[in-house]
């Protein structure tokens, strides 16, 4: 797998109302599945804004030396953010015919195949998380970021997302996943970066980062490096609450004092 | 088609089916039908023909208008940012340009429908019933005829067309449904009573009255009165003078709706960059 970066966040922060949410954060996105983990407001969300130009950072810059195409840049936020009186198919569509995409071959790549023609407010959160996954992946985007594309899901509905979310991963594609599902991020992550209070606490491969903190799974990984069992990281996955009850982070939580964090470029 | 025309028709064709599905707006239309009908009957001048009937309807219709106008646009552009779509509709290949063209087309063709169709439909009403007869085609001045009726309706979604795209501006401007309604209700405010306050302003402070068909037209509302006034309800009786300069009131009412697609449009552009200007001068302010 070739480690040229597709998309690098260069020294980039970000404060709301004044409050840091991210700080000084440099990071390189290369080819595969890389993990975005962290407790609750640690800034997970406005990475990924950041990362796809939806949040514009206070300071620093990022750049995307390797995402190409019409469509440089796949988006899923942590709400899927439909318009309620149109079908599956029809959303799709939309977005298709801005990239010459087909909507219902993308409705089968996510098993949606037979719910094309019901309304979009009329899927369950499951359903409507693998559409917004079809929609990321429109126009075979170089970079994928996905908010939680498993918050809120049944079991079996979660791995279904993630996995959906991770097949998109080659060797010119890098897929980047927020996510507190890290039994998941075990299963399909390459690399994860663990963030803290707005900062890079570890990044870097999976399995190097558990040898480095001799930690067993990402669980373990998780609770050496933040302190915090992951339990107490927040509702994704078959205990988690409805969809829409997020993490929160951005302008929605004002952030503890910041410890330093670790930098991995 | 090509590039920016797909842009602009996908987003067209969404935001038009999205209004289609909005039965509120099949209500509004309807709503405004019922009261210009109400007015014309109130009034008497439907029954005499076009032009008693546009001198009944000239002033509700400067704020009937503009507020169907304010309705089908103050969440025009707002929608889609408030839901987080507009973060994904950017991941694409649409500019901000392409996709506030999509929707303010969209949105004016609504209009049309929505106000268009009511007054058509009144216009037919008076064709039909109004004495003496009014199915004279004028050309000169001093017959009604329904091409005076026809101007009037032209005037009118011109009017509706600089409202629609100021309100869509007043969306974009927006951070909440609730702030949207109420810039939408200032805009209003001050587009129906704001010119003509400002001239009587002027007026008091010495301006000559001969300014007045030149600084009529310079607002919206203005400009459509001067119109009415100049090409609809004075071709009936050749008055000495004009009412409006003609040429700028034609031009500001297609000026307004270009000045709110270039304001929605430096919104939805650069509105990420101002506010994450603003963050980093409150950052320096805090410490």
């Amino acid at each position: 797998m070739p480690d040229e970066p597709v998309a690098v966040l260069s020294e980039v922060a970000r404060t709301y109302g004044g409050v840091p949410v991210l700080e000084s954060v440099s990071l390189g996105f290369v080819p595969g599945v890389t993990a975005v983990v962290g407790p609750n407001g640690s800034g997970k969300s406005t990475l990924l804004r950041v990362l796809v130009g939806a949040t514009e950072p206070t300071a620093g810059e990022v750049t995307l030396p390797g995402a190409t195409g019409p469509r440089p840049i796949g988006y899923l936020p942590q709400r899927v953010p439909f318009r309620e009186g149109f079908t599956a198919r029809e959303t799709l569509a939309f977005y298709a015919r801005l990239v010459g995409d087909d909507p219902d071959a993308a409705l089968e790549r996510v098993g949606l195949g037979d719910a094309g023609d019901r309304r979009v407010e009329a899927l369950s959160g499951g359903m409507r998380r693998l559409l917004g996954i079809a929609q990321s992946v429109l126009g075979d985007p170089s970079l994928v970021a996905l908010d939680e594309p498993a918050s809120g899901l049944d079991p079996g509905m979660r791995e279904r997302a993630f996995r959906a979310a991770a097949e998109r991963a080659d060797a010119d594609t890098a897929v980047v996943v927020c996510s507190h599902a890290l039994d998941l991020v075990d299963e399909h992550a390459d690399r994860v970066v663990l963030l803290r209070r707005g900062e890079i606490a570890a990044a870097g491969p999976l399995d190097r980062l558990l040898d480095e903190h001799d930690a067993a799974d990402a669980r373990a990984l998780y609770l050496a490096v933040t302190g915090e069992a992951a339990g107490q990281a927040g509702g994704e996955g078959s205990e988690g609450g409805a969809e829409g009850e997020d993490e929160s982070d951005g302008d929605e939580t004002e952030p503890a004092v910041h410890v330093t964090g670790v930098s991995d470029r | 088609m090509t590039g920016p025309l797909i842009g602009v028709a996908t987003v067209f064709r969404r935001e038009l089916a999205t209004v289609v599905r909005t039965p509120g707006y099949g209500v509004l239309a309807v709503g405004l039908f019922l009261v210009v009908v109400g007015l014309l009957a109130a009034g008497g001048g439907g029954a005499t023909g076009f032009v008693p009937a546009v001198v009944d309807l000239l002033l509700p219709t400067e704020v009937l208008v503009p507020l169907v106008a304010v309705v089908l646009g103050y969440r025009a552009l707002l929608s889609d940012a408030e839901s987080g779509e507009l973060a994904v509709i950017r991941t694409y290949p649409v500019r901000v340009g392409e996709y506030v063209v999509g929707v303010l087309l969209a949105r004016t063709v609504a209009l049309v429908a929505v106000v268009g169709v009511p007054y058509a439909l009144v216009g037919g009403v008076v064709w039909l019933t109004a004495a003496p007869d009014t199915g004279i085609f004028a050309t000169h001045a001093g017959v009604d005829s329904p091409v005076l009726f026809v101007r009037f309706l032209a005037f009118v979604l011109l009017l509706g067309a600089a409202y629609v795209s100021l309100a869509a501006a007043v969306s974009a401007l927006a951070a909440s449904r609730r702030s949207a309604i109420a810039l939408g209700v200032l805009a209003l405010v001050a587009g129906v009573l704001g010119g003509d306050l400002l001239l009587l302003r002027s007026l008091d402070a010495g301006t000559s009255p001969a300014t007045i068909p030149g600084s009529l037209a310079l607002t919206p509302n203005g400009a459509f009165r001067g119109l009415v006034f100049e090409h609809v309800i004075g071709v009936a009786f050749a008055p000495e003078g004009e009412f409006v300069a003609t040429g700028r009131a034609v031009g500001s009412l297609v000026v307004w709706p270009l000045l709110g697609a270039v304001v929605s449009g430096a919104a939805l552009a650069y509105g990420r960059r101002v506010d994450a200007a603003i963050e980093e001068l409150r950052s320096g302010f805090g410490g």
